[in-house]
């Protein structure tokens, strides 16, 4: 029989990973909504700047300076391929597009994992201790706490500024009608290059925060990749609340599962959800 | 670039004109004699590689992977050309066809060609599923890829996990093709045994292919492709046809599986992952040209030479795959061999560019 202690530790790393995968999912769900290419290389953005840290606090950069530069460099990556790869996917319309979409941002995560496996071999993580915290008899990872705090916070921002703020009002319009959008005087392109850059930005941090409590390698990207569709999917892939909840859902499941039985049936699990969920509501993914 | 972009999911069909269209038109049967024409010298030329290249282990190591890839961009042709159902797991179905076909060999006792046939129609089975299903609910081709993307990784995650059956992520050995005791009763390298073994399949199913495609299911495919409510409209069983194009390219697939695991001599998840399959298969299939006869196999043949001189010369072949997969689908939607075509229909002085992707096959094989 499981203490309900370790129960209950176990709980905690679960959401903390559903987290950081929302985190990734909502990045996805939010560039699919507005430009309709989905962003197969959002993982490999959460492992870049990882790497980058990585090898900046080993060279003797402060732990700050580093995650800082790792989250800086994601985003001017993000803002090159904006502007270069995806101005020409945003070309196309409709269907084509879509499936422009999806080859670019794959052949960027073909491309950034030859790069940076020679480069990056091994497995990395962040040189940081956070230990643990003890609630009573419970001994809680604080880097768990971490994701769950930074995620929180990141998310509770991230509706602030689509409820609260100009640019916010402006993302939502395109969103729902983009040629209302320009006839109220949204630029959609400003507002996708925008979002695409702060769903790049979440997604480094979002990985750095991970790295603090886990080793990650290069091929880790397409995995987490993966996961943040299934999330993204299972959430419904325009809904920000349902990428929520299903990240959740889907990181209690797979911690859970990769406890008590193993990450092959965690993994098999993972996936028998996915296809269940868009074989059953296809028309709530509405893509 | 407006022009371009109609290729992938062929909204217009007048792009393709310079080399295909006039397969569309009224000329078809005309036009398949041509193709079968072509589909021979291709089988010929082809057959006098091994004799090219000689014994070396090395080079016929290379002709087979070539063929086997062929193979599955052929197959990939048919669903993802033709029909607008991008599979995303042709390494899974791959591997679902070499697993079963060995262990229920194992299991009953037989050669593996014995078992050949369910491995075949298993795969086949799962194909036709996914096409079916994908077409009652109306999926658009972000669905099906989704969709197969999760069970190219639900299979590969199988293969290494079920330990008991599959034997994990060490796999097992499979010599259940016999391909060692033919390569010494003939008389010849083993590989090369193989070669025409493939070669014959390759040469069957571009035939098949051609029949099927010069048939009403290429025009009904073509109809669906256009627009599928009029398609609908006029007659058309969408989701029967779909289902078709499902069934045939999941049993090429599941067949090539099956000849890669007697190619490696055993039978690995490794072998079949997405990476390592399927972003390959689709950049054959692109760079060599969609849904024409011969654009797969050429494709085939550069991908797999340009692999083998990166291979030599940089440590950084899986990035150039990377960047080859962005540049492609950007800017060179409509493959080698419909431009080839239509460069030589231009300055050739003839109006039929097709003899020319004929022509233009067998060289990238030389440059390997």
């Amino acid at each position: 029989m499981v203490a309900v202690t370790t129960l209950i530790e176990v709980t905690v790393d679960g959401i903390a990973f559903g987290l950081f995968l929302t985190l990734l999912g909502v990045g996805i769900t939010l560039v699919y909504g507005l430009g309709e290419v989905l962003n197969l290389a959002i993982g490999m953005f959460a492992i870049v700047a990882v790497l980058i840290a990585s090898a900046l606090t080993n060279g003797g950069v402060d732990l700050l300076v580093a995650a800082l530069a790792g989250v800086g460099a994601v985003g001017v990556l993000s803002l090159v391929v904006d502007r270069s790869l995806f101005t020409l996917v945003y070309r196309s319309e409709g269907e084509q597009r879509i499936l422009l979409g999806i080859f670019v941002t794959l052949g960027l995560t073909v491309f950034l994992e030859g790069v940076l496996f020679n480069v990056f071999p091994s497995r990395y993580s962040l040189p940081v201790d956070l230990g643990t915290v003890g609630v009573g008899p419970v001994s809680l990872a604080s880097s768990s706490l971490a994701i769950i705090a930074v995620s929180a916070a990141v998310l509770a921002l991230l509706f602030t500024f689509l409820e609260r703020t100009f640019l916010g009002r402006a993302t939502r319009t395109v969103f729902q009608d983009e040629t209302g959008a320009l006839l109220v005087g949204v630029d959609p392109r400003r507002i996708r290059t925008l979002v695409f850059v702060l769903s790049a930005v979440v997604a480094a941090v979002a990985g750095l925060v991970y790295a603090s409590s886990a080793t990650i390698e290069v091929a880790s990207g397409f995995e987490f990749t993966v996961f943040a569709l299934i999330v993204s999917i299972v959430g419904g892939v325009r809904s920000v609340t349902g990428a929520i909840g299903a990240g959740v859902l889907l990181g209690l499941v797979i911690t859970y599962a990769n406890f008590f039985i193993g990450s092959f049936i965690a993994n098999m699990i993972l996936f028998a959800t996915a296809v269940v969920v868009l074989l059953v509501k296809p028309g709530a993914i509405s893509l | 670039m407006s022009g371009e972009s109609d290729i992938l999911t062929g909204d217009g069909r007048a792009d393709d004109s310079p080399t295909n269209g006039s397969r569309s038109g009224g000329s078809r049967t005309g036009d398949s004699w041509s193709g079968y024409v072509m589909i021979g010298a291709l089988g010929v030329v082809l057959a006098t590689l091994p004799f090219v290249f000689g014994a070396s282990g090395y080079y016929s190591r290379l002709l087979d992977l070539f063929l086997l890839f062929a193979l599955l961009a052929v197959a990939l042709n048919i669903v993802f050309g033709h029909t607008d159902q991008l599979f995303l797991f042709v390494g899974g179905l791959a591997g679902a066809g070499a697993y079963t076909t060995a262990l229920v060999a194992g299991a009953l006792g037989v050669s593996a060609w014995v078992t050949l046939p369910v491995g075949i129609l298993v795969c086949g089975t799962i194909g036709a599923l996914v096409s079916w299903v994908s077409a009652k609910r109306k999926f658009t081709v972000i669905l099906i890829s989704i969709l197969t993307l999760n069970l190219q990784l639900a299979f590969v995650e199988f293969f290494a996990g079920a330990r008991s059956i599959t034997g994990g992520s060490t796999g097992f050995p499979f010599d259940g093709l016999a391909l060692a005791d033919a390569a010494e009763a003939i008389g010849i390298a083993r590989n090369y045994v193989l070669y025409y073994l493939l070669l014959a399949f390759l040469v069957g199913v571009l035939v098949g292919y051609r029949r099927l495609i010069d048939s009403r299911y290429g025009l009904a495919f073509d109809a669906i492709r256009e627009d599928e409510v009029a398609a609908a409209a006029v007659g058309i069983d969408v989701v029967r046809y779909k289902t078709i194009a499902g069934f045939l390219s999941a049993a090429v697939i599941g067949a090539t599986g099956v000849m890669l695991a007697g190619f490696e001599g055993y039978i690995t998840p490794s072998l079949f992952t997405f990476l390592g399959v399927d972003v390959l298969v689709l950049i054959m299939l692109v760079l060599g040209g969609l849904r024409t006869t011969i654009g797969p196999v050429v494709g085939a043949a550069l991908v797999i030479a340009i692999r083998e001189v990166l291979q030599r010369t940089t440590e950084y072949q899986t990035a150039v795959f990377g960047a080859l997969l962005i540049v492609l689908f950007l800017y060179f939607r409509s493959g080698v061999v419909p431009a080839v075509g239509a460069l030589i229909g231009r300055y050739g002085g003839r109006s039929r560019g097709k003899e020319g992707g004929e022509r233009a096959d067998p060289d990238p094989d030389e440059s390997s």
